[in-house]
């Protein structure tokens, strides 16, 4: 029973880490309709940032988010900008072909600049658990999660109440109305597509704190996320975590009962079976 | 430095790999040919094998060369990235041997590249010498082309088994953790009869998939059945999690030890104080008893080396240069390089090197015994050797917030 619990725990702040990596990608997809498949690679370099500000500059990893979203955030726009805007009216198929291609020379940059080295970002509280009776909880990984449930209420509120986030989520359902209301789609998407990449920085962070960093880390990480954003549906933030908290208790709990081989093999599998069950995602509108 | 920028900016931009060679080869170069993981998810692992084949080529030819019936002939490298790519590394051995027509074949990284890779070789009857493939599955199948110089994986723990027996407190209850591919899963396979026979029982007995980063659920069942020893087969970015996610739970086993990670210098910097403890194995250390024709010694090799790439070596790279070095032997000895006889010269090498002595078995593999190591402090030590302990254990293991 206790190792069910702890299992249980494991599963629900691994979910607030997955959470947290796929909130950007589902924004992005959601509003640009691109499915930014670089996001991974967009995470690692948020990662490597992170460990920079960490290692010469002495900032912790958590304080130091803000500062990772933020550069990420520039250069997202910055991509946005001069690239993806070049094929946004195009057909899908385009908009996955830049965005693999960013992801390949993304991932080759890093590791001309960093080299494949393995890195982890450890302050000294990385290791630190809390324990409760029987349940060990990591204080990293809670941090990560609390991180996860701040960002997506941020997201959430400034979705509903900013004047931005409206104008946001007023392109994402009808850009023509949008336009008519004012609305530059230009600069909209940019900032969307910013705030999405800002996201993965941030994430970035927190992964190199609990996990390890090299520059091959994206694909795996980009297809966790697509997963995530279609368990969990791209309407609304709260959707993402659900995705992400669902997906880390399955994979968590698999392991357990099924074998460590077969956690890819069920977070997958949901997928697919959330495809056919309820296509628009967990908390998505049913059609 | 820039070849390789050139190598890699190609690759990025034409989406397709482009040999470089190191030095121009002319036309009476003996060429050894290789594809090796240079970017890709084993790219950290398999830049020791291209640094050890150029580290090796160069020294042997800045000593002349290698001689071939009377005459002095110098070596050359045709080197691929394959992108840590198995059906990639294949199409370029392909092309290795049908295409550029390189004389021998130098091998890839990782048991199941060499495993793939090997059927090349065998195909064109064209010897390769791989130090990158422990896989008792490659040399199981009766293949004459392919020699390997890593010890067998199934012997991996074997030391690490007969160390447990002489802890004391002596261990009781072992579990084992490995990753799904054709290395950890012959080292699981020979590390259990061992286990059995050492009358250890296994608390945990469990495969996990390649690339898995989340080991949080197995280290929870780690602490619930009470595993005393964790023995784990799989690669560093996982030992790396495991680790770090042990500490984070609070897992202390008594002692644990894994395949890899542990030797290897950046691994234990990215771990930090955290790699205290850990222990691990190795066939090579660079020892000034190794004697070898074209170092010097091990000790030299490695020295070398580090001024040369600013790492250490591991045995990675000392198998690696080995593989070089008996290519250049069996090349003297059958004073030729026609393929068939070079084949027949390795089958009956016995090179004293700087990584041990070479002498292949019926089935192309070397044996060689594995030094225990562990990570003491920030230092490397050499615990349990052939003839028993040679340093003093730090055993058992205290927990993470006492140490």
């Amino acid at each position: 029973m206790d190792l069910l619990a702890q299992i249980l725990i494991n599963g629900i702040l691994l979910g607030g880490l997955y959470a947290i990596m796929a909130l950007g990608l589902a924004l992005v997809w959601g509003v640009l309709n691109i499915v930014n498949l670089a996001h991974g690679a967009f995470i690692m370099l948020g990662a490597y940032l992170s460990w920079h500000l960490y290692t010469y500059l002495g900032i912790d990893p958590f304080l130091g988010l803000p500062i990772t979203a933020i550069i990420m955030f520039a250069l997202g726009y910055a991509v946005q900008r001069g690239l993806l805007n070049l094929v946004v009216r195009g057909p899908m198929f385009n908009t996955l072909l830049i965005t693999f291609g960013l992801e390949v020379v993304l991932t080759y940059l890093a590791q001309l600049t960093f080299s494949a080295d393995f890195r982890t970002i450890n302050p000294p509280y990385a290791g630190n658990s809390i324990a409760l009776g029987p349940v060990v909880l990591p204080q990293a990984r809670l941090m990560a999660f609390g991180v996860a449930i701040v960002l997506t209420l941020a997201m959430w509120a400034f979705l509903l109440r900013s004047k931005l986030g409206r104008a946001i989520r007023a392109t994402a359902q009808n850009l023509v109305a949008a336009r008519l209301y004012g609305v530059e789609p230009r600069h909209l998407y940019a900032v969307t597509f910013g705030i999405g990449i800002g996201l993965a920085g941030a994430a970035g962070g927190l992964y190199g704190t609990v996990s390890q960093i090299n520059p091959y880390i994206g694909a795996a990480l980009t297809a966790k996320c697509f997963a995530i954003a279609i368990i969990g549906g791209l309407d609304n933030p709260f959707g993402v975590l659900v995705g992400g908290l669902f997906l880390g208790i399955i994979e968590s709990l698999a392991v357990l009962y099924i074998g460590a081989t077969f956690a890819d093999v069920a977070s997958f599998g949901v997928l697919v079976a959330v495809l056919i069950v309820r296509p628009s995602g967990l908390l998505g509108k049913t059609a | 430095m820039s070849n390789r920028m050139l190598h890699l900016a190609g690759a990025l931009l034409a989406g397709v790999a482009f040999a470089f060679s190191s030095g121009a080869a002319r036309a009476d170069d003996i060429v050894l040919g290789a594809s090796v993981q240079l970017t890709g998810a084993s790219a950290n692992t398999g830049r020791y094998y291209k640094d050890a084949y150029e580290f090796a080529i160069d020294k042997i030819n800045a000593a002349g060369g290698v001689s071939v019936g009377g005459e002095k002939r110098k070596l050359a490298l045709k080197i691929y990235d394959n992108q840590s790519d198995v059906n990639l590394s294949v199409r370029q051995y392909t092309q290795l041997v049908s295409q550029d027509k390189v004389a021998l074949l130098l091998g890839p990284f990782a048991s199941n590249f060499a495993l793939a890779d090997s059927a090349v070789s065998e195909k064109y009857q064209i010897p390769m010498v791989q130090g990158g493939g422990a896989s008792d599955q490659i040399f199981s199948r009766k293949f004459k082309y392919i020699f390997g110089t890593l010890a067998p994986a199934s012997n991996y723990f074997g030391s690490t088994v007969k160390m447990l027996k002489e802890l004391d407190p002596a261990p009781k209850s072992v579990a084992l953790l490995y990753a799904d591919d054709a290395f950890d899963v012959s080292v699981a396979n020979g590390t259990r009869p061992l286990l059995k026979d050492a009358g250890l029982t296994i608390a945990m007995d469990e495969k996990y998939s390649s690339n898995a980063s989340d080991f949080n659920s197995l280290l929870s069942q780690i602490k619930s059945n009470g595993a005393e020893v964790v023995l784990v087969a799989g690669h560093e970015t996982e030992i790396l999690n495991f680790v770090r996610q042990a500490k984070s739970l609070a897992v202390a086993p008594k002692l644990y030890s894994f395949t890899v990670g542990v030797p290897s210098e950046d691994f234990r910097k990215a771990l930090g104080a955290d790699a205290d403890y850990a222990f691990g194995m190795t066939a090579w250390l660079p020892s000034a008893k190794l004697k070898d024709k074209w170092f010097g010694d091990a000790a030299t090799f490695a020295k070398d080396y580090k001024a040369k790439y600013n790492y250490d070596p591991d045995y990675h790279a000392a198998s690696g240069a080995a593989d070089v070095e008996a290519l250049a032997q069996a090349i003297e000895d059958a004073g030729a390089t026609d393929p068939t006889k070079v084949r027949d010269a390795l089958a009956k090498l016995n090179l004293d090197s700087l990584y041990g002595k070479i002498a292949f078995a019926e089935n192309g593999q070397i044996d060689l015994p594995q030094t225990v190591i562990q990570v003491q402090g920030t230092e490397l030590k050499a615990i349990y050797g052939a003839n028993g302990f040679i340093e003093k254990p730090k055993y058992p293991m205290p927990a993470w917030d006492k140490r």
